[in-house]
């Protein structure tokens, strides 16, 4: 009995240890090289950590939605991807979610996602042309979403809510 | 396509999940057998199917529980995210997942060329080619299966002076003896090595193994796996020794005949490798000695020959591996 009472300690203490292993192995890289996916406080640190000249954010807001962003993502390695969720004043869901990709890479977290499309149309933002789709969240809420090429950059901005507001938003982003 | 997309598709995070967890299941596992001590043969290979079989259904099952799981969210939440590895930069000019393609190339080519083909050209000759044997008529091994506990196999003797000795199963199993092995051995040892094959045969009955390999086939880039299957292997072997010995009650005769099969071992002097293919040469037989000599001391020293039991602590070692690798990703 004793002898199994230790045998479960010893692979307890073991299995402690791997994951103290796979944490520390985890942490290693940002360490090494600056730039893995991580969280950030502020728009200032992402343009000063990553040292990022260019980044859009809308100088208009509807009042639904919450300033600051809730929650900002950004990485620069294998490609530049920028990640700002902001928050419903009500309800504190995710109702904006703007993403600036370079490279052509894919954005790397929908934390909202157009689940079905009922309309899609080109717009013309102050001489870009966007795509603006409008349809339906996951739960079958109203969303729409507005991308376009800016620079190197992909610009996407998809919202809880009817194009109206986007619309705006996405006018205020571009000179 | 770009080689970080890939390891954001499905196959590939497929790919470099496969191989996180058949690596976090390997280093539990070996860490279970060695808090619980476990010496018999047969439980440490129910282990070691867990590192073999685990990868290839880990990653499919963890996204039906969780589809978000492939998320920057669950990511930055985890416990390990391989991708941080993947796109690190060495000194600006190599990333860490050509590297890791690169090792997982050479996996499937060793799984090629020492896997897979030589069996494939093993089961084309042995349905075309005859092999040259006596039936036994042989003096000697008619002695040996005079006294042989149980139902008497078919021995044949093949006219060779290596030391050859194998079992062929099917609809008439037959084992397959050099004349050389069978003068160098007395009726004894004679009657363990047949016994050895026996248990092979016996074993065969319920192919594991095969089975096992036919799934494995599916992780053929996956080193872990690569090295989990072989140690599988050589513990198939020990377990037909336990089995021969329960036969024989003669572990010293079994453990005579590995002594004359263990090559006669030199130490391993690396400056004397002149190129890499008898470095190669060299580490097999370093490695084939090595398992040879463990054979040999387990049947001199007497082992536990305890098979059952042990489904707790496989079970536990089993929810252990699956909740840990949840967080690997």
């Amino acid at each position: 009995m004793r002898k199994k009472v230790l045998g479960l300690f010893y692979f307890a203490a073991a299995i402690a240890i791997l994951v103290a292993a796979l944490k520390v192995t985890n942490w290693l890289p940002s360490v090494l090289q600056e730039g893995a996916m991580k969280k950030y406080g502020s728009i200032e640190e992402v343009k000063s950590k990553l040292k990022v000249r260019d980044i859009y954010v809308p100088s208009y807001f509807p009042q639904s939605v919450k300033w600051p962003p809730s929650r900002i993502l950004a990485q620069s390695r294998p490609y530049f991807a920028l990640l700002m969720e902001f928050s419903h004043v009500e309800t504190s869901d995710v109702s904006l979610v703007i993403s600036q990709v370079a490279d052509n890479g894919p954005i790397p977290e929908e934390k909202l996602r157009l689940a079905q499309i009922k309309e899609r149309a080109t717009y013309s933002l102050k001489g870009r042309t966007a795509l603006l789709e409008v349809g339906a969240c996951e739960n079958e809420l109203p969303c729409s979403r507005i991308s376009w090429n800016e620079g190197k950059y992909k610009l996407t901005l998809i919202i809880k809510a009817p194009p109206f507001d986007l619309l705006k938003i996405a006018d205020s982003m571009v000179n | 396509m770009n080689i970080s997309n890939f390891f954001n598709s499905y196959l590939g995070m497929y790919i470099a999940q496969a191989f996180c967890h058949s690596l976090v299941a390997a280093l539990i596992v070996d860490r279970a057998i060695q808090a619980w001590g476990i010496t018999s043969p047969m439980v440490r290979q129910r282990f070691s199917l867990i590192v073999v079989l685990f990868p290839i259904v880990s990653f499919p099952l963890y996204q039906i529980m969780n589809p978000n799981r492939g998320s920057v969210s669950f990511r930055l939440e985890s416990l390990f995210d391989i991708n941080r590895w993947l796109n690190l930069d060495l000194w600006g000019i190599v990333t860490v997942n050509i590297l890791f393609i690169l090792m997982l190339l050479v996996t499937s080519l060793v799984f090629l060329f020492q896997e897979m083909i030589p069996i494939l050209k093993h089961t084309l000759e042995s349905s075309e080619e005859e092999v040259e044997e006596e039936t036994a008529d042989n003096p000697i091994v008619k002695k040996a299966l005079e006294n042989f506990p149980g139902q008497k196999p078919r021995v044949s003797v093949i006219d060779d002076d290596e030391f050859i000795l194998f079992s062929a199963t099917g609809k008439s199993s037959t084992i397959f003896i050099s004349s050389g092995l069978v003068e160098a051995l007395d009726t004894d040892q004679l009657q363990a090595s047949i016994a050895h094959e026996v248990a092979h045969i016996e074993k065969n009955k319920r192919p594991l193994l095969t089975a096992v390999y036919l799934m494995r086939m599916l992780m053929f880039f996956n080193p872990v796996v690569l090295v989990e299957f072989r140690r599988m292997v050589q513990e198939e072997e020990k377990i037909c020794d336990d089995m021969a010995v329960e036969m024989t009650q003669n572990p010293g005769a079994l453990a005579e005949i590995l002594r004359k099969f263990d090559y006669k071992r030199e130490d391993l002097d690396l400056r004397k490798m002149k190129s890499l293919s008898t470095l190669s040469v060299s580490l097999e037989d370093y490695s084939h000695n090595v398992h040879l000599e463990s054979r040999i001391k387990r049947l001199e020293e007497g082992s536990e020959h305890r098979a059952g039991g042990e489904w707790l602590k496989f079970l536990l070692t089993l929810v252990v591996i699956g909740v840990i690798n949840y967080f690997v990703v």
